[in-house]
C-alpha cells in the first residue's frame, strides 16, 4: 500500500498549533470576509486580511434609553481597550464626503439624520484605516431597526452588542442632573458623576432636552425601537443594568467585551485538575471521563498499576513503594509520557491530576509537549478537608466504602464494625495538605491562564463550574 | 680484694652510693709559692690523718680535759701561737719584699712556659778547638798531552744491524701477498658487488613488478570500492531521499488530513455565523418586513386618517350648526337666559372623547401633529392627558375654521410622503 493509504498518525503538535493560534477562528473569519466583500482577487485579498490581523480589534455597540450612561460607557471603553468612538454627532462633525455637508444641515435643522445617510457615513467612517486597526465602538447606533438590518446588510458586524437598561422613573430622575463639559464632550452628573477639577465644574453646562417630558418623549421612543433591534443581534448582545454605580457597569461591560464567544472549533480538552489532597480532584475527573469520553490519568493509578502488572517501569518502582519514599521525577515522568502518546489519550483528550506537584515537575511535563489547555485550582478551606477525608470508613466485610456525614451506613451493626484507614488520620491529611500549599505559589504562578474554582461545594455544582470552564474559551487576561 | 670488688662492682654498676663520696685527701706539701692574695680561708691542705694532729689518739671514751702531756699549757701555748704568728708574718714582711714578676700588663696574661729544653748555660770560657794540615810531596811533571783540537761537528753513526739490509726478495713477498690478495680481493669484492648489484637489480625488477601487480591489484581493489562506496552512498542518498519524501508526504498528508478534519464544520461555522449576524437574511421575511409592512402601515394610517378626517369634518359641521343655532338663539333670546349653549358646548365635547382615542393620537403622531405644532407650538402630550384633552380639542375648536384647509393638506402632503 502506498503512502496515502498507509494509516498515518496526526502529530500531537498539529491539533495544539491549531488551537494556540486559533486557526479556525482565523479562517472563519477570513471566510466570511470573503463572502462579504466577494472580490474579483481572492488571493491578494485574502493576503491583505491576513496581514491586517485585525481579529481581535473591538467591534461593540452600545445602546440604551437616554440617560443611562452610553456614552461615558462608550468614552471609557474607547480609552481604555484603544479604540475609536463613533456616534452621530462624530459623524455629521467629521469631514468625510459630501454626503456629512447634506447630513449636516440636515442634523441643524432637525437634530436627526436620515437612516440611508446615517448608514453610509457609518460605513465610510469603518473602513478607514484607524478604526480598521483599532477597532470601533457605536454609541446607540443603530437606533431603528431599519438602520440595524441596513448596517447588517452592509456586512458591519459587531462581535459584541452591549444594552443598558433601566427603570424608566430612574432614568428620568437622573438626566435631571446631566452636565455636559463645552470643551471635552464629556458628561457629567451632579450626583454621581461629578468632575474633581474645578475649572471642570465651572465649565459645565446643563444640556438642552432634559426635562422631564423631553427624557419621557426619548424613552418612548427608545423602547418602541429597542424591542425590534434586539433580535437582530441574538448571539452577541448582553443586557447591563444601568442602575449601579458606573464603575460597576464599566468593568461588567468590559469583561464581557473581552471574553471570546463560543467557536465552533474542534477542541480536544486536555485538562489538568490542581488541588489539596480531598478537594474533589478524582471525583471531577471521573465525572468528566464520563461525561465527554476523555482519559482519565491519576498519576498514582498509573504508578500502581505498573508495580502491579510488573513492566519494566514497575519492576523499578516496586523498591521505592516498598520504602514508602517518593517516586523520582524522571520515573514518574517516564510512565506518564507512556500513557499520554497512546492514541486514544491524543484523539480523545485527557484529564490529569495529581501531577505535577512542584514547579520542576510542571516545567518536566512543559518540555514533553503535554501542555494542557485548561488548568483548574480547586480550592478548598482546610476544615472541610478534613471534614471529608477522616470521616472516611471502610467495611471490611463487604467491603463498601462510607462516609460518616455524607453517606453514613444504613445499620447500627455495619457502623460498629467500621475501620479507616490509617492514612486518612488528620495529621497525615494535614502533613499533605501543607505540602501542597507549599508549592501551589508556584504552580499558580507557572498556569497563567489557570481558573480558580471553589471546590467547597456539592460535587455536581463543582462538575458544572468545570464544564463552564472546558467549554467556553479563556478569558483573555486584561493587560 | 676490695680493689677487685670495687673493679668489677664499678664495671657491672656505675652506681654507687656513700654517705660521703671518696674523695682526694688534701696533701701538705706546698707545690706553689704561697700567694698571700688569695685568703686564708682556702680549702686546708690535706694530708694523711695519721699524722694530722687534730685527729685524737687513744680512748676517746674518757676524754681528757687537760692538757696532754707533751703539750705546754695553755698559757705557753698561747705565746707560743703569738710567736708563730709573728715569725709568720716576718716572713711575710720579707717575702713581700723580695722580687716577683711582675704583673701583666694592660692587656696580656702571664703564661707559664718550660724551657728546660732551651736552656743555655751562658758563661765567659770560650770553646777552643785544635785543627792540623798538611801539604802533599812533590810529584814529576807528566808528559805533554796530545793536542787534540776541539771537536767540531755533530757526531753522527749508524750501526746496520743484522736484518736491517733491505732483501727484496724477502720483503716484497708480504707486500706482493698483499697487493696481490687485495687486488684479487678487490676484485672479487668488485665483482661480488657486480653479481650483488645485478641480482639486487633483478630482486628490484621482480619486487617491482610484483608491486606494480600488486598496485594494480590495489588500484583495482580500490576502484572496486570507491565504487562500492559511492554505490551505497547513492543507494543511501537514495533511500535517505526515498524515506524524506515519504516523511514529507506522510506529514503534508497528516496535515491536509487534520486540516480537513479540522476545518471540516468551517463552512457550516461561517455560514451560521453570518446568519446570525444578519448579513444572510431570508429575503422574503426581509422583503415583508421592508416592504410590505411600511405599506400597510401606511395604507392603515391612511384609512384612520380618512375616517378621523370624515369626524373632525363631521365636527366642523355640528359646530357650525351649533353656532348658527346659538347666534339665532342668543338673538332671540336676548330676553331671557338659559344653560343650553353650555349643554350644547358639553355635548359636543363628551362625544370627542372617545374617538380622539390615546392610539389613535400615538400613531398619527409623527405626521399629523408635527404641521400642527410647528405651526402651533403646542406642548407635547404625555400618557393619560385628560386635561391636555380638553385643551386639544379648544384648539381645534379655534382652527375650525381652518381645520377644512388643513385637513385637505395634510392628506395631500401624506400622499406626497407616500
Amino acid at each position: 500500500m502506498d503512502v496515502t493509504t498507509a494509516p498515518h498518525r496526526i502529530p500531537a503538535e498539529m491539533p495544539q498549533y491549531g488551537e494556540a493560534n486559533h486557526i479556525f477562528e482565523l479562517m472563519q473569519n477570513m471566510l466570511e470576509q470573503l463572502l462579504i466583500h466577494q472580490p474579483e482577487d481572492p488571493i491578494p485579498f485574502m493576503i491583505k486580511h491576513l496581514r491586517r490581523d485585525n481579529d481581535n480589534v473591538p467591534k461593540i455597540v452600545i445602546l440604551g434609553p437616554p440617560a443611562s450612561g452610553k456614552t461615558t460607557i462608550a468614552m471609557w471603553l474607547c480609552k481604555h481597550l484603544n479604540s475609536n468612538l463613533v456616534s452621530k454627532e462624530n459623524l455629521v462633525v467629521r469631514e468625510l464626503s459630501f454626503l456629512t455637508a447634506e447630513a449636516r444641515k440636515h442634523y441643524q435643522r432637525t437634530k436627526t439624520v436620515p437612516s440611508t445617510l446615517l448608514v453610509q457615513l457609518i460605513e465610510e467612517r469603518l473602513a478607514e484605516e484607524d478604526c480598521v486597526k483599532r477597532g470601533w465602538i457605536l454609541d446607540s447606533i443603530p437606533e431603528t431597526r431599519e438602520q440595524a438590518l441596513m448596517i447588517q446588510s452592509r456586512g458591519v458586524i459587531p462581535r459584541h452588542v452591549i444594552v443598558l437598561s433601566a427603570l424608566d422613573t430612574v432614568l428620568i430622575e437622573r438626566n435631571l442632573g446631566k452636565r455636559v463639559d463645552p470643551q471635552t464632550g464629556e458628561i457629567y452628573h451632579t450626583t454621581f458623576d461629578w468632575p474633581p477639577e474645578s475649572d471642570t465644574q465651572n465649565r459645565l453646562v446643563v444640556p438642552g432636552g432634559i426635562s422631564e417630558m423631553e427624557t419621557a418623549r426619548k424613552l418612548l421612543e427608545y423602547h418602541r425601537n429597542i424591542v425590534g433591534i434586539i433580535p437582530s443581534y441574538p448571539k452577541i448582545l448582553k443586557v447591563i443594568s444601568a442602575d449601579q454605580p458606573c464603575v460597576d457597569v464599566f468593568y461588567q461591560a468590559l469583561t464581557y467585551v473581552q471574553t471570546h464567544h463560543r467557536s465552533n472549533a474542534p477542541f480536544t480538552p486536555r485538562v489538568l485538575l490542581c488541588g489539596p489532597t480531598g478537594s474533589g480532584k478524582s471525583l471531577q475527573a471521573a465525572l468528566l471521563a464520563q461525561k465527554y469520553g476523555l482519559v482519565n490519568v491519576c498519576c498514582g493509578q498509573l504508578l500502581k498499576e505498573a508495580v502491579a502488572g510488573k513492566t519494566q517501569f514497575g519492576e523499578l518502582i516496586q523498591p521505592f513503594f516498598e520504602k514508602e519514599m517518593a517516586v523520582p521525577d524522571s520515573l514518574v515522568v517516564k510512565v506518564l509520557s507512556q500513557r499520554l502518546d497512546q492514541q486514544d489519550s491524543i484523539q480523545k483528550g485527557w484529564v490529569l491530576h495529581g501531577f505535577p506537584r512542584d514547579l520542576d515537575q510542571a516545567h518536566m511535563l512543559n518540555s514533553l509537549g503535554y501542555d494542557p489547555n485548561r488548568v483548574f485550582f480547586l480550592n478548598v478551606p482546610l476544615d472541610s478537608i478534613i471534614e471529608r477525608l477522616t470521616l472516611r470508613r471502610i467495611d471490611p466485610v463487604t467491603g463498601e466504602r462510607y462516609h460518616l456525614l455524607y453517606k453514613p451506613p444504613p445499620t447500627v451493626e455495619i457502623q460498629a464494625r467500621l475501620l479507616q484507614n490509617p492514612k486518612d488520620s488528620e495529621e497525615q491529611v494535614k502533613l499533605k495538605v501543607d505540602l501542597f500549599y507549599r508549592n501551589s505559589a508556584d504552580l499558580e504562578q507557572f498556569y497563567r491562564r489557570a481558573v480558580t474554582l471553589n471546590g467547597d461545594q456539592d460535587p455536581y455544582t463543582v462538575f458544572e463550574y468545570v464544564e463552564s470552564g472546558i467549554i467556553n474559551p479563556l478569558p483573555k487576561k486584561i493587560p | 680484694m676490695a680493689s677487685l670488688l670495687t673493679d668489677r662492682t664499678s664495671r657491672a654498676v656505675n652506681t654507687y652510693t656513700y654517705t660521703s663520696r671518696p674523695r682526694a685527701l688534701p696533701c701538705q706539701r706546698r707545690r706553689y709559692r704561697d700567694n698571700f692574695l688569695q685568703p686564708e680561708e682556702e680549702p686546708m691542705r690535706y694530708g694523711n690523718i695519721m699524722y694530722d694532729r687534730r685527729v685524737i689518739r687513744g680512748n676517746t671514751y674518757a676524754l681528757q680535759t687537760g692538757q696532754l702531756p707533751g703539750q705546754p699549757d695553755p698559757l705557753e701555748l698561747q705565746r707560743q701561737q703569738q710567736a708563730k704568728r709573728r715569725a709568720l708574718a716576718r716572713k711575710r714582711a720579707q717575702e713581700q719584699l723580695r722580687p716577683r714578676t711582675p704583673e701583666p700588663v694592660e692587656g696580656r696574661k702571664h703564661m707559664d712556659v718550660q724551657t728546660e729544653l732551651y736552656l743555655e748555660e751562658i758563661a765567659d770560657r770560650i770553646i777552643e778547638v785544635d785543627m792540623e794540615c798538611q801539604t802533599d810531596a812533590f810529584l814529576d811533571r807528566p808528559s805533554t798531552p796530545l793536542f787534540i783540537p776541539a771537536k767540531t761537528g755533530k757526531d753522527v753513526d749508524t750501526q746496520i744491524l743484522e736484518g736491517e739490509l733491505f732483501n727484496f726478495d724477502l720483503e716484497v713477498k708480504p707486500m706482493l701477498d698483499v697487493l696481490v690478495g687485495k687486488t684479487i680481493e678487490q676484485s672479487l669484492l668488485e665483482v661480488m658487488e657486480e653479481e650483488e648489484l645485478a641480482n639486487l637489480q633483478a630482486m628490484q625488477y621482480a619486487y617491482e613488478e610484483i608491486q606494480n601487480i600488486e598496485l594494480a591489484e590495489v588500484q583495482r581493489l580500490e576502484e572496486q570500492e570507491r565504487r562500492h562506496r559511492e554505490e551505497k552512498e547513492r543507494r543511501k542518498h537514495q533511500q535517505w531521499e526515498i524515506v524524506n519524501k515519504h516523511k514529507e508526504t506522510s506529514q503534508k498528508i497528516a496535515a491536509r488530513a487534520f486540516a480537513q478534519r479540522y476545518l471540516a464544520d468551517l463552512l457550516p461555522s461561517v455560514f451560521s455565523s453570518l446568519r446570525d449576524s444578519g448579513y444572510f437574511y431570508d429575503p422574503i421575511e426581509r422583503d415583508i418586513e421592508i416592504g410590505f409592512l411600511p405599506w400597510l402601515m401606511n395604507e392603515v394610517e391612511k384609512t384612520m386618517e380618512y375616517s378621523m378626517v370624515g369626524r373632525t369634518v363631521l365636527d366642523m359641521l355640528i359646530r357650525e350648526v351649533v353656532e348658527k343655532r346659538l347666534s339665532m338663539y342668543e338673538n332671540k333670546e336676548d330676553k331671557h337666559q338659559s344653560l343650553r349653549p353650555e349643554d350644547e358646548h358639553g355635548g359636543p365635547g363628551a362625544m370627542r372623547d372617545q374617538p380622539v382615542s390615546y392610539d389613535f393620537q400615538e400613531q398619527s403622531l409623527s405626521h399629523t401633529q408635527r404641521p400642527l405644532l410647528d405651526r402651533d407650538d403646542l406642548p407635547r402630550m404625555s400618557y393619560d392627558g385628560r386635561p391636555s384633552q380638553e385643551r386639544k380639542y379648544m384648539e381645534e375648536g379655534e382652527l375650525l375654521g381652518q381645520s377644512e384647509e388643513t385637513a385637505i393638506r395634510k392628506s395631500l402632503g401624506k400622499e406626497e410622503l407616500q
